[in-house]
């Protein structure tokens, strides 16, 4: 494998040679269950690759891109395999109906239809009152189909159709604009102009938001992380050297205090809007970077140690009751913590440890929510009223139809895929709520299993890796930061994703870079992704202005190279 | 003529069971999705490839003659193996998590207990369960076009679960609401039973029951003969074969309809009628007293006791069980006196004061003795008696699941330390601690005189499931000498059912029985609403002070309910059946119980059941 355009233009045609086969999977499958998948959206999705081969083309003629294709080659897998997801769960007519007990219904029947017609003999078939033909094996067309009713126009409005292709221009932008060593000297001058200007739409969407969404089902706040990271590496450029100078281990305050403003900033509007997820990933990368560029031990200790003491103290808080009591003097100080600690952290953090344990309905963050089902169902508060044990039970029953509902549905799911998974189409993810954006890993999971996360995951290491070495080969300090955040960025989101999702971590409601279409989500990760190949592309060309003796005295490098 | 024979078994035994579906459909979106997945990891490998071979070498070599300190920092800078460092740790991470979806994937089935615990929380299950049909429930002579459960395709092309005896098997198969019964005890499907899509491509089959074809042992047209005879009344009957334990019958009315609690909103109002309990099997969930049909097992528990031969005199005056007791008499009062009498004449007349005081002979270790072989169970006290526990494990069964569906409650009585005489003479002829008897249980101990080497079979209700014995009670001779006396109830010159007795005799069928009645106190019943009638309490302490407030049942003392019974075996020779008939208020046994089993005997001839 040659690091050249020719040749990852072909393994792009093998994923697209993949991809139609996945839907012809998926077409396939949904004919077993009764409905016909829509061959225009497949033909949508299809078309996507013609931009993505172009802007291959547009990449090694026009900016005589020199950099890493792993970096494009990768998120494209990644992107297509999402692709395939989101069209399997759209299609099937239960997971965006709105009467879905008819949707199932209408699936279940034509199951059934088919297991009578291969396996029930003439007589009983004639006691149904349907014609005797003898049990044998039948053909998919003799099935009956409902047919798909996904038009030209639903696909020419639909945010599916239009949200990669704008991903793919702001992929564009990205990249030309930060080939160009005069933007990325403007970026880190005035970088903290940038971030105080970002803050300005951002504090508009805390107000319009709800629930930590905006927009519909949208977190339009997610291009901002790009603007963060420029102010910070841009920052930690300029100070850097200053920070390594410690006294006792601790930088001077003149150099620190900015740095820790600039840090601070964004964990604002994110608390403000309840996005915990993005303030780990935040706090990941940040920590990254300073690690990265300061590299002084005490001071790593420090954050390591931190880290620590902030999760151990979380998960005191947060543990069940029945098990800090086992401890002595445990419960006496996780009290006062998770009595502090925001509802939204609380229940997350039990779904994480005790996710199959229902809280007791006295919990403070679960009561309201209890006793509001209790008030909707008569029948059950009267069931709860008769006995402890009767309570119980109706607990168990509204925890896994409300707040345990989406992640132990998500668990089986992972679980019934096993190592090969269901195949695309006969598993049901479609159960699973919103399981085209956060998640989105379950689905993968259950329809093509262990086989089929290891492919995502793998993905996301060789991208890393990739990103890593874009860092490791930059010649300044400001795109060695500015790449080594993207890639953190890019990393620690599909880390926190999946691993909230095999409840390794907590859930936090951010989606797998790449693969979830959630929208903006979508934008950011090629935008990052732009970037990125920019920095790459500039290392080789640098690279081979740097091995050529002459001009190395003349480097056209107008950034601070790196000590 | 050897087609025509053929031709007609074809017809008349069951279907030859379907095989699984062979997931021949299935088969290419599964080979589909594995040719994805791995042209995918192909590409993975490809790419990992690209990554390794375009790695730079960083620098020319070092000079050896440096100083080590010297030509570490010239490797390459600090912040790169910073950077280094964290990939290595991320890299690591991910395959930590991996380890995660090995584990859920896995691992989590079989050893996580709150997964397995909670997994009837799986919606996957309830798709695969209404997805996959049901197999078809035959009765016992097996024919295909006379099912007890199918399915039919309606008016508008839905394909329902249909029953067409619908009310006289609703407690026996049970609807999806409730405790479950032999449908979902029988069709069950749990979500690990798919196949992975590697084994969809190799072909395999995986074990599945779920959609097989059952056939029952109960007769349809006896059970349809016993909702005919209970109608309009409160009551129960089990039919028993003593010689394998096959159920022929179990019926217990009044009955609900399986379509109708399709509706929620007819479940609960079911649910909710106290006065009726429509919903209960009373064959096997209802607790009555035996009355004089205990005497069976005060018959038994004698023999076992070797007591058989002991006289006792049955007087005007009544048996005093202990000083200061209440006086046993017999149902005609002190007007009925039978003498110094035998076992067998004390069972023909049923003779209270006898087995009163052969209880008392016999004492409570040699009754638990008996009671326990019958699968009655004996306990120390009342409370612990009166619990109700369920006993799945009498049930011969293919599966667990359906034991537990069928389980009757546990028949008991009381035989701790705090009996006392007069205790155990009311439960010698079937009253006070004999007080929780249930219609199965009965039949069961008839069945157990009725088998020809005195064993007590386990019930069966799946036609394919070898028979089974519980317990080897009585002796093949004792067994025979109990039948002779079980035959003066309706064959003797005396015998209490002797008159109802009298057209199955005629036509020519010895049978053997048991009558019995027994008084139960019972809830009065406002007659608009059918609630209980409740009148309000208040305590208070001796300062006035209320104490608590509560709404008592106020119990009808006036009028008892009258329960009759009947026990029934037949033909005596070689019985073929053993029954258990109750009829709540019915009155005595003789006049409401034993007409029933009359008839249901000459049913089981017309049948074919005696030749």
């Amino acid at each position: 494998m040659k690091n050249r355009a020719s040749s990852h233009l072909l393994i792009i045609l093998l994923i697209l040679g993949l991809e139609i086969a996945g839907y012809f999977a998926v077409h396939r499958a949904g004919l077993l269950r009764g409905y016909e998948t829509s061959i225009i959206g497949a033909v949508r999705d299809l078309m996507m690759f013609i931009p993505l081969i172009i802007i291959a083309l547009w990449l090694s003629r026009n900016k005589k891109f020199a950099g890493n294709w792993v970096l494009y080659t990768t998120a494209i897998l990644l992107f297509s395999f999402g692709m395939l997801i989101q069209y399997r769960l759209y299609s099937d007519p239960e997971y965006n109906a709105r009467n879905k007990a008819q949707a199932r219904e209408e699936k279940m029947q034509a199951l059934r239809t088919r297991y009578i017609m291969e396996n029930y003999d003439p007589v009983k078939k004639q006691l149904m009152g349907l014609p005797p033909t003898p049990a044998q094996p039948i053909e998919i067309s003799q099935l009956p189909k409902k047919e798909s009713n996904y038009s030209l126009w639903n696909a020419l409005t639909s945010s599916y159709t239009w949200i990669p292709v704008f991903s793919f221009f702001a992929f564009a932008i990205a990249y030309s604009l930060c080939a160009r060593d005069g933007f990325l000297l403007w970026l880190q001058r005035n970088s903290f102009i940038i971030v105080l200007f970002t803050l300005v739409p951002l504090a508009m969407a805390v107000v319009t938001s709800s629930a930590g969404k905006a927009l519909g089902n949208m977190t339009p706040w997610e291009p901002s992380k790009i603007p963060f990271l420029i102010g910070f590496a841009g920052i930690l450029t300029a100070r850097y050297k200053d920070l390594a100078e410690t006294y006792w281990g601790i930088p001077r305050a003149r150099d620190i205090v900015p740095l820790l403003v600039m840090a601070v900033l964004p964990f604002i509007p994110f608390f403000a809007l309840k996005d915990f997820g993005q303030m780990l990933i935040f706090s990941g990368a940040y920590t990254t970077l300073y690690l990265v560029a300061v590299r002084r031990w005490p001071q790593l200790l420090l954050f390591v140690g931190s880290v620590i003491i902030v999760i151990g103290i979380l998960v005191v808080g947060a543990l069940p009751r029945d098990i800090q009591e086992k401890v002595p003097l445990l419960p006496t100080i996780a009290r006062p913590i998770s009595a502090a600690l925001p509802a939204r952290i609380q229940q997350r953090f039990h779904l994480w440890l005790d996710g199959f344990d229902p809280p007791s309905p006295e919990t403070s963050w679960w009561k309201k929510e209890y006793d509001e089902s209790l008030s909707k169902d008569p029948k059950l508060k009267e069931l709860a009223d008769q006995s402890p044990a009767m309570q119980k039970t109706v607990n168990i029953d509204i925890w896994f139809d409300k707040l345990a509902f989406q992640p132990a549905q998500a668990q089986w799911g992972i679980s019934s895929g096993k190592s090969s998974g269901r195949g695309f189409g006969l598993g049901f993810p479609e159960v699973i709520p919103i399981a085209d954006s956060d998640y989105v890993y379950a689905a993968i999971a259950e329809e093509t299993g262990l086989a089929g996360g290891a492919v995502i995951i793998l993905a996301i290491i060789i991208f890393v890796v990739a990103g890593v070495r874009t860092s490791l080969e930059a010649r300044d300090m400001f795109t060695k930061l500015c790449a080594a955040g993207l890639t953190a960025f890019v990393g620690f989101q599909a880390l926190v994703n999946i691993g909230g999702i095999l409840r390794a971590l907590p859930m936090t409601g951010i989606t797998l870079p790449f693969v979830s279409h959630g929208g903006f989500s979508l934008i950011t990760s090629f935008a990052m992704l732009g970037m990125l190949m920019a920095f790459s592309s500039r290392n080789a060309r640098d690279r081979v202005i740097a091995d050529r003796p002459v001009a190395k005295s003349s480097s056209p490098l107008k950034l601070e190279a790196v000590q | 003529m050897n087609l025509v024979t053929i031709l007609l078994l074809l017809f008349q035994t069951p279907s030859p069971s379907p095989l699984p579906t062979p997931h021949v459909l299935e088969r290419t979106p599964a080979l589909l999705t594995l040719i994805y997945v791995f042209g995918f990891g192909f590409v993975i490998l490809l790419l990992l490839l690209g990554l390794v071979r375009s790695r730079r070498q960083t620098t020319s070599p070092i000079p050896e003659d440096l100083p080590k300190a010297v030509r570490k920092r010239l490797g390459s800078t600090s912040t790169n193996r910073g950077l280094r460092a964290l990939r290595w740790l991320f890299v690591l991470l991910s395959i930590g998590l991996f380890s995660f979806h090995i584990y859920w994937a896995h691992y989590a089935a079989e050893r996580n207990e709150k997964f397995q615990e909670l997994s009837y929380k799986d919606l996957r299950g309830r798709r695969l369960s209404e997805s996959t049909l049901r197999g078809w429930i035959f009765d016992r002579s097996g024919r295909v076009d006379q099912p007890l459960a199918f399915y039919r395709r309606d008016s508008s092309g839905n394909i329902r679960r249909e029953y067409p005896m619908d009310k006289a098997f609703a407690h026996i198969f049970g609807s999806d609401r409730g405790d479950p019964g032999l449908e979902r005890a029988l069709f069950g499907v749990q979500s690990g039973a798919l196949p992975e899509a590697l084994e969809v491509v190799k072909g395999q089959q995986i074990e599945f029951r779920g959609n097989q074809d059952v056939r029952l042992t109960i007769d349809r047209a006896l059970q349809q003969a016993a909702v005919d005879q209970l109608k309009g009344k409160h009551g129960a009957v089990a039919i028993l074969n003593p010689q394998t334990g096959d159920v022929l019958a179990l019926y217990s009315e009044p009955s609900y309809s399986l379509a109708e609690v399709d509706d929620e909103s007819t479940w609960i109002r079911l649910e909710a009628n106290e006065r009726d309990k429509p919903l209960v099997s009373r064959a096997l969930g209802a607790y009555y007293i035996p009355g004089s049909t205990f005497k069976t097992v005060t018959m038994i528990a004698a023999f076992l006791a070797g007591e058989q031969d002991t006289e006792f005199t049955c007087s005007g005056g009544g048996y005093y069980a202990a000083p200061g007791a209440n006086v046993i008499f017999d149902d005609g009062g002190p007007g009925e006196v039978h003498g110094r009498i035998k076992i067998d004449q004390a069972y023909e007349v049923s003779c209270n004061q006898y087995f009163a005081q052969m209880g008392v002979k016999l004492g409570a270790e040699r009754l638990k003795r008996a009671a326990q072989l019958l699968g009655i169970g004996a306990y120390d006290t009342p409370s612990e008696a009166l619990r109700g526990r369920k006993l799945p494990q009498i049930w011969d069964a293919s599966t667990d699941a359906v034991k537990r569906a069928l389980a009757p409650r546990e028949a008991t009585i009381v035989t701790g330390k705090q009996v006392t005489r007069y205790d155990l003479a009311l439960m010698g002829y079937g009253q006070g601690y004999a007080g929780q008897m249930t219609p199965l249980q009965m039949a069961l101990a008839a069945a157990t005189i009725g088998n020809l080497e005195g064993k007590l079979m386990k019930p069966r209700i799946e036609y394919n499931v070898k028979p089974e014995v519980f317990n080897q009670v009585l002796t093949p001779q004792t067994a025979a000498r109990l039948r002779s006396i079980m035959g003066l109830v309706t064959g003797g010159p005396s015998g209490t059912a002797r008159g109802v007795f009298g057209p199955v005799k005629a036509a020519g069928i010895n049978t053997g029985g048991k009558t019995g009645t027994a008084q139960k106190i019972v809830p009065l019943y406002d007659p608009k609403t059918g609630e209980p009638k409740t009148r309000h309490k208040v305590e208070k302490d001796n300062k006035g002070n209320i104490i608590r407030e509560y709404d008592e049942v106020i119990m009808d003392n006036d009028n008892p309910r009258i329960d009759g019974w009947f026990l029934c075996i037949a033909p005596l020779e070689k019985p073929q059946l053993a029954m258990a008939v109750i009829v709540e208020g019915g009155g005595y046994g003789s006049r409401s119980a034993a007409p029933i089993a009359a008839a249901l005997v000459l049913k089981a001839k017309d049948l074919g059941y005696f030749k």
